[in-house]
């Protein structure tokens, strides 16, 4: 692999749909604009601007080279300005390949490589390359040359060579787009922008409307607004089929190899030594039936993965298959039992305050200026009086050796591992009304996605919890 | 954690404290002023006027008069071999733990009016979280980084 090689000629397609991507809000606003009389004109200064990005996509890929020389990736590229940008193997942390749908018709697949440094975008990427190219180029950068820990770890290995793999069922991917929370996030959001929204119309507006609607008669819009949430639904199911269908995570002896996706198949790398935080996630929807989603927090990576911060480990899986698959990836976050150190009795009436504080204003308000409509803000104030309930509830920790383990609601209920060594910065904060009652509330803060910390707070626990937690934490009384 | 850190900040953080939320609330009272401007040229309402005067005394009071004291009565921190401990916040107050060994870089900063008491604060930044301490004489800041970033230096353990 020493020699210069340039892209697949399919690369020309992607720099020239990502420069008009860039140039489309102006030739949208210019077109607006000269819609009527220079339309000609306008017609002609986009033909132009069209030709020489074209031509400017040639040039790019034409410029664009790669090798591999010295352990080191070699990328050349620029057109005006040659850049050059030499990363090491040793610094390399993980290496994605991503192939859209694009990509599939001609078996190419995208290649993103990313060092610990932080940023939005991956270090270093090759838009379009032969899927094998790709692939035996990750092998290629992945050998570490001669490293003596290699070796050790190799002994190990032919004693058990099994990479242990899994891979979700069409049943449990349906399972997930049907309770992936779209449709009950929109259906609240559409209940209550209506009930709120519905005393700012215009009186006319809204009496001409409702003679509309009333014409329609109330069955086919009721029919209508079904079959509108039916649809979004079945659009949830198909997006998250299409987004997590084929998931397969597999293991192999410094790394977790994850692949995913219908349309857009993903191959991503998490090397273990980067994993923060092992998470589980039950929904407010999934928690009754009894499934959760299992993440984990990574130092650094950029966004460009598309997982929203957290990396989704697996998709759906039954509570208890949780520990079985934990002990099989990543044994060190396994085996957290279900004794939660509780929160105290005392801290539920802040709780219920914290997260019914907003609601009882408005309730207030709605009462004074619409009576007429205090149901709506009063079902409110229940339903969040129940999940500050709920909140105080779940909250809580686990303390095992080196581990800790916090448990929070936010509207699901997550459940986060992390070692001691992890941790970045430990804090207790508390105010004179938690004072008064000797509760305390604890942020951890861990490294994030993008060289941000992510940070966990268990709010109001025992005060005398959070000191024993910052003994714990403290590295002064730990016997040296 | 159960006793608070020991050292105190700069008994002069006060005074700076006080400059630059003077400086502040002159804002407020230049569009106080501009109100009463407003008021007496297009002749509207002077009450508009004198509830923003009644708005920048209270605030006054509090940031330049009140606040400042509290806030320096409560700041504290401590310097350990293994960690940096750090307490402040008035009606929510906070204490830190920062190991030495997650400290990635200590700065010292000075802006002009912490220069004029020859002050200077500490920021310490680890992979996900800064903290600073503000306004220490400037010689005692430039040792605490100096001290800090020796005691950073200790290898990665991987306990």
């Amino acid at each position: 692999m020493f020699e210069a090689k340039r892209l697949h000629p399919a690369a020309i397609i992607f720099n020239l749909i990502k420069t008009v991507r860039e140039f489309l809000f102006a030739i949208i606003l210019g077109f607006i604009t000269f819609r009527d009389e220079s339309l000609v004109y306008f017609g002609l200064i986009v033909g132009v601007l069209l030709i020489v990005f074209i031509a400017g996509s040639v040039l790019t890929w034409y410029r664009f080279t790669y090798r591999i020389e010295d352990d080191e990736l070699r990328i050349e590229y620029g057109v005006f300005i040659r850049k050059k940008r030499f990363i090491s193997k040793n610094r390399i942390q993980s290496i994605d390949l991503t192939s859209g749908v694009i990509h599939r018709i001609f078996n190419l697949t995208k290649v993103q490589i990313e060092t610990a440094g932080t940023g939005m975008d991956a270090e270093a990427s090759l838009s379009a390359v032969k899927l094998p190219e790709g692939e035996a180029l990750r092998e290629e950068l992945k050998s570490r040359g001669a490293e003596p820990a290699e070796d050790e770890e190799s002994a190990d290995e032919s004693v058990e060579k099994t990479n242990p793999s899994a891979t979700i069922s069409f049943k449990r991917l349906f399972i997930a787009g049907t309770t992936s929370g779209s449709i009950g996030v929109v259906m609240a959001l559409a209940a209550t922008a209506f009930s709120q929204v519905e005393q700012f119309i215009p009186e006319r507006f809204y009496e001409s409307t409702m003679q509309w609607v009333i014409g329609l008669g109330v069955v086919i819009l009721a029919v209508m607004a079904i079959l509108f949430f039916l649809l979004l639904w079945l659009l949830g199911i198909a997006g998250t089929i299409i987004k997590y269908g084929k998931f397969t995570i597999t293991r192999n002896e410094h790394e977790l190899f994850i692949t995913r996706g219908l349309l857009e198949k993903k191959q991503l790398t998490i090397p273990l030594r980067r994993i923060q935080a092992v998470g589980i996630q039950e929904s407010i929807i999934r928690q009754p039936l009894g499934y959760v989603t299992v993440f984990a927090e990574i130092a650094g990576g950029s966004l460009a993965k598309g997982e929203d911060f957290s990396s989704i480990l697996f998709p759906i899986m039954k509570r208890d298959e949780v520990d079985d698959f934990l002990e099989t990836f990543l044994p060190d976050y396994a085996g957290a039992g279900d004794e939660f150190a509780p929160l105290p009795k005392r801290a539920r009436k802040f709780y219920l305050m914290r997260s019914s504080l907003l609601f009882l204003f408005i309730t207030a308000a709605v009462a004074i200026f619409f009576p007429a409509f205090i149901w709506a803000p009063l079902i409110l104030l229940i339903g969040t009086l129940i999940l500050g309930w709920m909140r105080h509830r779940d909250g809580g920790f686990q303390l095992e050796g080196k581990r800790l383990t916090i448990r929070h609601r936010v509207l699901g209920r997550n459940t986060i591992m992390m070692y001691h060594k992890r941790i970045q910065a430990f804090e207790k904060k508390q105010h004179k009304l938690q004072k008064l009652q000797d509760l305390a509330t604890m942020r951890l803060s861990i490294i994030g996605t993008m060289g941000t910390g992510t940070h966990f707070t268990v709010k109001d626990m025992e005060e005398t919890d959070a000191d024993e937690l910052s003994d714990w934490y403290s590295r002064r009384s730990q016997g040296s | 954690m159960r006793q608070p850190p020991i050292n105190r900040i700069a008994p002069d953080a006060i005074k700076a404290w006080k400059i630059s939320a003077a400086i502040a609330e002159g804002v407020l009272w230049l569009i106080t002023i501009a109100l009463f401007v407003l008021a007496f040229i297009f002749e509207f309402s002077y009450w508009y006027g004198l509830v923003a005067i009644f708005i920048s005394g209270v605030s006054t009071f509090f940031t330049v008069f009140l606040l400042p004291k509290l806030r320096w009565r409560r700041w504290r921190y401590e310097v350990f071999e293994q960690e940096i401990y750090i307490q402040h916040g008035i009606l929510i107050v906070s204490r830190t733990l920062v190991p030495m060994i997650r400290v990635q870089h200590v700065d010292t900063k000075q802006g002009p009016i912490l220069k004029k008491y020859k002050l200077a604060s500490v920021e310490i930044s680890t992979a996900a979280t800064t903290h600073e301490i503000p306004a220490l004489l400037e010689e005692d800041a430039s040792e605490l980084r100096d001290k800090i970033s020796a005691l950073a230096r200790v290898d990665e353990d991987d306990v």
